[in-house]
């Protein structure tokens, strides 16, 4: 139950890390924009808030002594994950912040990188922060002052990690992980066959149903033949 | 929590002050008027745009610096091959071409920085992606760095799986276009920093690579719970004597202005601080490190009739970090001073030791007398330095030290007062006192010398065979 919880939490972590990486990847390039600098800080601001709630619950697991052994590697191993992707995060935070320092989007001298990339990231924002449509409401000159903002953000996160490692000793080495080599083929061919399966299923569901109303269809009428067949030949006889 | 990278130094980090300057150039380089002329890249039936070719890149930064052909071609070479820039059609080929290739820019954040290495999970979440998104069909080297890393940060490895499927994911949010432009960069970026091994190694590298590992094989190790023990244990021990830690006595003269800290603890000051001579019982090195604690120590040796021992140690000590053009005669005045048999201040080092230095003495060089010294270091640690702890002379001096007492500071915070700034006395006037110290110390012992040499002559007392165990050796 609790393994279920902590898990959904840390893939959304997860996701919302992957798009901060994507978005980062963005900055100083020509689709670099004030949206942009703010889709960042959205995206940034939800990932600390996943963050901190996937903190706490596996802190409270893994201080559990009543925790079985079995549960106590599963949370040792989803908090190795969770390590990590703090740690991704922030040495993203911390690049978002030297390249948001050189490239501040409102001096004309300044010329974006061309990069070859034009479309935005609001379906990567939108991804992120789990809306449909993205809504862009910050100033003009958002990506300056975000900046205060970021560094201090980056500092809670430093301090959250080393927080992190000074309650929870984890070692991280003895941690083995589920996955072979390999697997991340295995999931998508297998998402990709259960999908086709489900629409064959699907279709095979709607043919037998069509086949079962039609096998009904023909044998209650097969049935009131043999019915009014056998009055008649009882009546003429 | 990860351990990045070990730095190691300012020796092993390479000068890359280079680095923000050819940003500066490839910013300028964007400026629609007067930077490089764009083209579109065809990709199928799409049209990518700000593709440049080489020739035209060329041409720019032979006009923009004002250089030559050769150094432009030079450093558009460096700007491919360090990242800046990478071509779109040979992806492999890190070169520039001066003719109609075309090449674009790499987005910043893959921009060639030493703050942030390329990281081996951020290559594993790549190899991954590549695997999902080519279905298992990596080239061979890509294959062989897959499942190096997968033992490498196995324990990782759950989540390089994962973020590499969400990243995926994620791509598929972004315009086509953008997409395959994106692609490329990541995939030049890695082309960059792991870049393939295109032939195996040459026999020669081979074994000069076979050799070096077998030596670092070899280098002896130490637990690091005994280093850190060892470095725990000289913190607590020096923590008391640092002066940044604990406060340096009568006043810190950068914040008080007052130089009366580093007049007590002088080099060769007559009366040393109580917190000095404490040190020189803590360690044998501490005592040979401080000047004064030489002195006091030579004192001693002297009342042991072992005196040559220090004096041969710090002739060495000269020997060593003295003038390269002195070295030959300053090796063969110690040899006829201290080594040579029947010489007026022998001192008693071992058969194969003296054969060494008799025989390295040849060619003279800095080092020729490293044996003997170190010898004649170990005879002193085990042998004189605890007697000398012990003796009247340390205690003492240990009696005589003083104890600076904290000043309270003048409170004069008025900023226009003027300041009596002194100087310190010229490193140069030391240095010749000094000198004039060293000159008139061996003029005396060479006038005792002189007057027991003609005793011995009027007693004449056979000399001691030089063999004899105990240095007891009139001077």
């Amino acid at each position: 139950m609790v393994k279920e919880e902590c898990k959904a939490l840390l893939d959304a972590l997860n996701k919302v890390t992957a798009c901060y990486r994507h978005m980062v990847l963005t900055i100083g390039g020509t689709s670099d924009s004030q949206n942009l600098r703010e889709e960042l800080k959205k995206t940034r601001q939800k990932a600390q808030e996943l963050a901190v709630a996937n903190r706490n619950k596996l802190t409270t697991m893994l201080k559990d002594k009543t925790v079985s052994k079995e549960d106590r590697a599963e949370f040792e191993r989803l908090w190795v994950i969770f390590s990590t992707c703090l740690e991704i995060l922030e040495i993203d935070m911390r690049r978002a912040l030297e390249l948001g320092q050189e490239f501040t989007l409102n001096v004309p001298k300044r010329h974006l990188i061309q990069t070859g990339m034009s479309g935005g990231t609001s379906g990567v924002a939108a991804r992120a922060m789990s809306v449909q449509n993205m809504k862009y409401e910050a100033d003009h000159n958002i990506d300056v002052v975000d900046l205060k903002d970021l560094e201090n953000e980056i500092n809670q996160v430093g301090e959250m990690m080393y927080e992190m490692e000074m309650k929870v000793s984890v070692p991280q080495w003895t941690v083995e992980a589920k996955q072979d080599p390999g697997a991340e083929l295995k999931s998508t061919i297998s998402v990709g066959a259960s999908s086709i399966g489900m629409i064959s299923v699907e279709e095979n569901k709607s043919f037998c149903d069509i086949s079962k109303v039609l096998a009904g269809i023909i044998f209650t009428a097969v049935l009131i033949i043999a019915i009014v067949l056998a009055i008649c030949v009882v009546k003429l006889s | 929590m990860t351990v990045r990278r070990i730095d190691q130094g300012q020796r092993f980090r390479p000068r890359m002050a280079f680095l923000k300057k050819v940003e500066a150039l490839l910013v300028e380089m964007q400026d629609p008027n007067s930077g490089i002329k764009m083209h579109t890249q065809r990709v199928m039936i799409t049209n990518i745009p700000h593709a440049m070719t080489g020739a035209d890149m060329l041409h720019w930064i032979m006009q923009r610096l004002q250089i030559t052909n050769e150094e432009a071609l030079h450093l558009g070479d460096l700007m491919v091959k360090y990242g800046y820039i990478y071509p779109l059609q040979e992806p492999k080929n890190l070169t520039l071409k001066t003719d109609s290739s075309l090449y674009r820019f790499q987005t910043p954040y893959f921009w060639p920085t030493q703050k942030w290495a390329a990281d081996d999970t951020d290559y594993a979440i790549y190899l991954a992606k590549k695997n999902i998104k080519r279905k298992g069909l990596l080239e061979e080297y890509e294959k062989e760095h897959y499942n190096v890393l997968n033992k490498k940060i196995n324990h990782k490895w759950d989540f390089v799986i994962m973020q590499a499927k969400e990243q995926y994911r994620t791509g598929k949010e972004r315009k086509k276009v953008d997409r395959y432009a994106l692609d490329c960069k990541e995939k030049a970026y890695w082309l960059v920093h792991r870049t393939p091994v295109s032939e195996p190694l040459s026999n020669t590298l081979a074994r000069q690579e076979i050799m070096y590992y077998q030596q670092a094989i070899m280098k002896s190790t130490v637990k690091s719970s005994v280093s850190l023990g060892g470095m725990v244990k000289y913190c607590e021990q020096f923590r008391t004597n640092d002066p940044i830690i604990s406060g340096c006595l009568p006043s810190n003269p950068w914040i008080s202005d007052d130089p009366e800290f580093w007049d007590f603890n002088a080099k060769l000051v007559e009366i040393p601080t109580k917190m000095r001579v404490e040190r020189w019982a803590l360690n044998f090195s501490e005592l040979m490190r401080d000047p004064k604690g030489r002195q006091s120590f030579q004192l001693f040796l002297k009342k042991e009739f072992s005196g040559e021992n220090l004096g041969f140690w710090e002739a060495c000590e000269d020997l060593k970090y003295g003038d390269q053009s002195k070295v030959k005669e300053k090796a063969e005045e110690i040899y006829k001073l201290f080594l040579a048999p029947g010489a007026r201040r022998w001192i008693n080092i071992d058969g194969t030791t003296m054969g060494i230095t008799v025989r390295g003495l040849k060619h003279p060089h800095r080092y020729v007398l490293d044996a003997a010294q170190t010898h004649i270091y170990m005879l002193m640690k085990k042998d004189s330095y605890g007697r000398y702890l012990k003796s009247p002379i340390y205690k003492e001096m240990l009696a005589k030290a003083i104890e600076p007492q904290e000043t309270v500071k003048k409170s004069s915070n008025n900023p226009f007062a003027r300041r009596h700034l002194r100087s310190s006395p010229s490193p140069i006037i030391l240095r010749q006192q000094e000198e004039e110290a060293k000159a008139k110390e061996a003029a005396r012992i060479v006038d005792i010398t002189q007057v027991m040499s003609k005793l011995d002559r009027r007693s004449q007392l056979p000399p001691p065979p030089p063999a004899a165990k105990c240095s007891f050796w009139l001077f």
